[in-house]
């Protein structure tokens, strides 16, 4: 909901702000970037709170909103602002946006969806952090031929619930190990149980999921996503598990789980339907 | 009076003194039943590394035949034979040597002539999920074909196996799986296989007919399947660390025989806490079955070795997985393959974190034998101390000491269910 809202008001800050360029205004900053023989250059900003950036060939500005505040491990949407350097928005550029881990030298399967709203605004749902740790969004963009990227970098995305923790630090004394959560931003609540009973290290199992609404409805159709880590190591799962939708209580069978590991694990459930996108951490400390 | 109460603080002081001789030696008695005193979570663990939680055999739903007595008779046969070799002098007994653990004494192992990788232990090899340093086959009975077709190691074909098994065990063969269509060796070419590393090899088989392939692929598998149902009957024997588990969960700590000396129980209590061992070597085969790069030292005169990065293809595209026509199993029974991590980039230079059972009983260590004691593997782990899959906390010399003595403590006499069936 949260997102919705935001999405609203870029967009008609956008439309409005926009519209009428080389108008200054509250909260909208267009800063002169220096040097290069790219004097005119400059970064169009609209939020505080944004990170902003000039593609490697002072091409465009590009604004990148996280609504909420911090990349995190699991599903992640942002909306990425897109500027001509020169200023004026950049309307129907192809964008295209890959999450990177720089260390691993490797991605993640799933790409990002992206949907123009309109103004320069694009948002970017789907972007999967599959474990903790250095992290990149590479973002390319082109617009009648002329392209160029940049890239955005999060050296220390961290499991959800948990922004302070540190690699190898032992988890939190008073850790949350309940097994029903309601999801971040309030969109939904999820139960998690293996189908098998106590969860064994080393056992390929399954998990039942049970999602509900707010209103305690429930949610089928969902586009589901459950990604496992262990935040003391910053690494995931030895398999990639598989959601399907069972009946029409908001059931749902994840098979394909695996802990290698004992200990601390937390595992990421993002939820997607009908354009509301939120996501739960469930810690486990397993033997 | 006088007398009597010095009398009575003489005796005070002699009790005193007494007491304090008395527990100059209490503290003996403490420290080792503090030693052998774990916590409800301390003996959960201990449990699950015991050998009594490693239960019955694991199913291979792939291999119809894999608690086949006959069959693993059959397959003992195979496993000693050398004329599957092109010099008729290797065996799978070659690097897998009854008396060395089922491994060899190499950092390389040498059949036709020197591999990139040290050969695996077998004992308790059927509780794995992957087979082979990299896990390129998901059966036993997939992993026992792969080496018979290497250059390196047996250097025979599949043709040349199927006819070896038509001239030699014709009899055995026929008994278990049916008759042998008819094999002469001017009909079939004997170095025929779907070779990548021999385009003549490839060529003849190309040239075969499909149904001579199917026979020929047909017999091949069916030894796989034998030899697994004879492997799989290797299993280690409880060792001093089992009984030592068995005490304590019987509270029988105060016995004067514990089954483990104090250097090994420190040991134990270093591999199960501090140093984190059983990250990795978990479970009652001391292993997660997953695949780790440690960063070890590399070969510097051979390419780089990939490891589980590409494996993940082989496997995948292997004839003889579990999904394949070869196999015995429901799609649905093929959970580790369905769910295989395609990651492969993740798993550049990654092996399988393997058994620590009997583990001082067979150095060389490490995939390519990087390393030949125990020790120096305990000292490359200490130095890793940054890593944070490795981090094994700042061990002190004494420390590395225990663990060591620990390790020694998991050795135990490996045994074949199946020895005694002819």
């Amino acid at each position: 909901m949260k997102r919705i809202l935001l999405v609203i008001i870029a967009s008609i800050s956008l439309l409005m702000g926009c519209a009428a360029q080389n108008e200054p205004m509250t909260g909208h900053n267009e800063e002169m970037t220096e040097g290069h023989g790219h004097g005119d250059a400059k970064i169009t900003q609209h939020f505080d709170d944004s990170l902003t950036k000039l593609t490697d060939n002072n091409l465009y500005s590009l604004e990148l909103v996280i609504p909420n505040k911090n990349m995190m491990m699991g599903v992640n949407t942002v909306e990425i602002i897109v500027h001509h350097a020169t200023g004026g928005d950049v309307a129907q550029g192809e964008l295209m946006v890959t999450p990177w881990m720089p260390g691993m030298g490797h991605g993640v399967m799933e790409k990002p969806v992206i949907t123009e709203r309109g103004g320069g605004l694009y948002s970017v749902d789907n972007v999967i952090f599959s474990m903790t740790g250095h992290w990149q969004l590479q973002v390319k963009i082109s617009k009648d031929g002329k392209e160029d990227s940049t890239v955005f970098d999060f050296p220390e995305v961290k499991a959800m619930g948990h922004e302070h923790s540190m690699m190898k630090a032992p988890p939190p004394e008073d850790l949350d190990y309940s097994t029903m959560k309601m999801t971040a931003g309030d969109a939904f609540t999820v139960m998690y149980k293996s189908t098998s009973g106590r969860i064994r290290i080393n056992r390929i199992h399954s998990w039942e999921l049970t999602v509900k609404d707010a209103d305690g409805q429930p949610v089928n159709n969902a586009k589901i996503t459950v990604v496992g880590d262990m935040p003391e190591h910053g690494h995931g799962l030895p398999t990639q598990p598989e959601v399907a939708k069972i009946g029409s209580d908001g059931l749902y069978r994840v098979d394909g789980m695996k802990f290698t590991m004992p200990g601390w694990w937390v595992v990421t459930v993002s939820i997607m339907v009908n354009g509301v996108h939120d996501s739960v951490s469930f810690n486990l400390n397993l033997l | 009076m006088r007398n009597n109460s010095i009398r009575t603080v003489g005796f005070a002081v002699a009790i005193i003194l007494l007491l304090l001789i008395a527990n100059m030696t209490v503290p003996k008695t403490v420290l080792s039943m503090d030693q052998h005193t774990w916590s409800d979570q301390e003996k959960a663990i201990l449990g699950s590394l015991w050998i009594g939680s490693l239960g019955s055999l694991p199913v291979d739903p792939s291999n119809k035949y894999s608690d086949n007595p006959k069959a693993a008779a059959f397959g003992r046969k195979l496993f000693f034979e050398d004329h599957f070799s092109g010099n008729m002098k290797v065996s799978c007994a070659t690097c897998h040597r009854e008396d060395y653990s089922f491994t060899d004494n190499l950092p390389l192992s040498h059949g036709m002539d020197t591999t990139p990788r040290r050969s695996m232990p077998l004992a308790g090899v059927a509780y794995n999920s992957w087979f082979f340093w990299d896990g390129r086959t998901d059966s036993l009975w997939s992993q026992a074909l792969g080496p018979i077709e290497s250059k390196l190691e047996h250097g025979i074909s599949r043709t040349m196996s199927a006819y070896i098994i038509s001239k030699y065990y014709r009899e055995e063969y026929e008994s278990l799986f049916g008759p042998i269509p008819e094999i002469t060796e001017d009909k079939w070419p004997q170095e025929a296989r779907p070779a990548q590393d021999d385009p003549n090899a490839l060529k003849a088989w190309v040239l075969m007919t499909p149904e001579q392939r199917e026979s020929v692929n047909r017999i091949y598998v069916n030894m796989g399947k034998s030899i697994a149902a004879f492997v799989r009957t290797i299993v280690p024997q409880p060792s001093p660390f089992d009984r030592y588990v068995e005490q304590v969960q019987a509270a029988d700590t105060t016995n004067p025989r514990m089954a483990l000396t104090n250097d090994e129980v420190a040991g134990l209590r270093l591999f199960i806490g501090k140093a984190k061992c059983t990250n990795c070597h978990n479970g009652p085969m001391f292993t997660n079955s997953d695949f780790h790069n440690l960063g070890l030292p590399q070969n510097k005169k051979a390419a780089p070795d990939e490891g589980r990065s590409t494996a993940i293809t082989q496997v995948l595209s292997s004839e003889f997985n579990c999904l394949g026509k070869y196999s015995d199993a429901h799609p649905n029974e093929c959970s580790e393959l369905r769910f295989i991590d395609t990651s492969d980039k993740k798993y550049v230079g990654a092996f399988k974190t393997p058994t620590l059972r009997g583990v001082t009983d067979r150095a060389p260590y490490m995939h390519a034998g990087q390393f030949a004691t125990v020790r120096e593997v305990l000292e490359f782990y200490r130095s890793q101390a940054q890593n944070p899959e490795l981090g094994h906390g700042d061990l002190t010399d004494k420390e590395l000491n225990q663990l060591e003595a620990f390790l020694h403590a998991l050795s135990s006499p490996i045994t074949s269910l199946q020895a005694d069936v002819k």
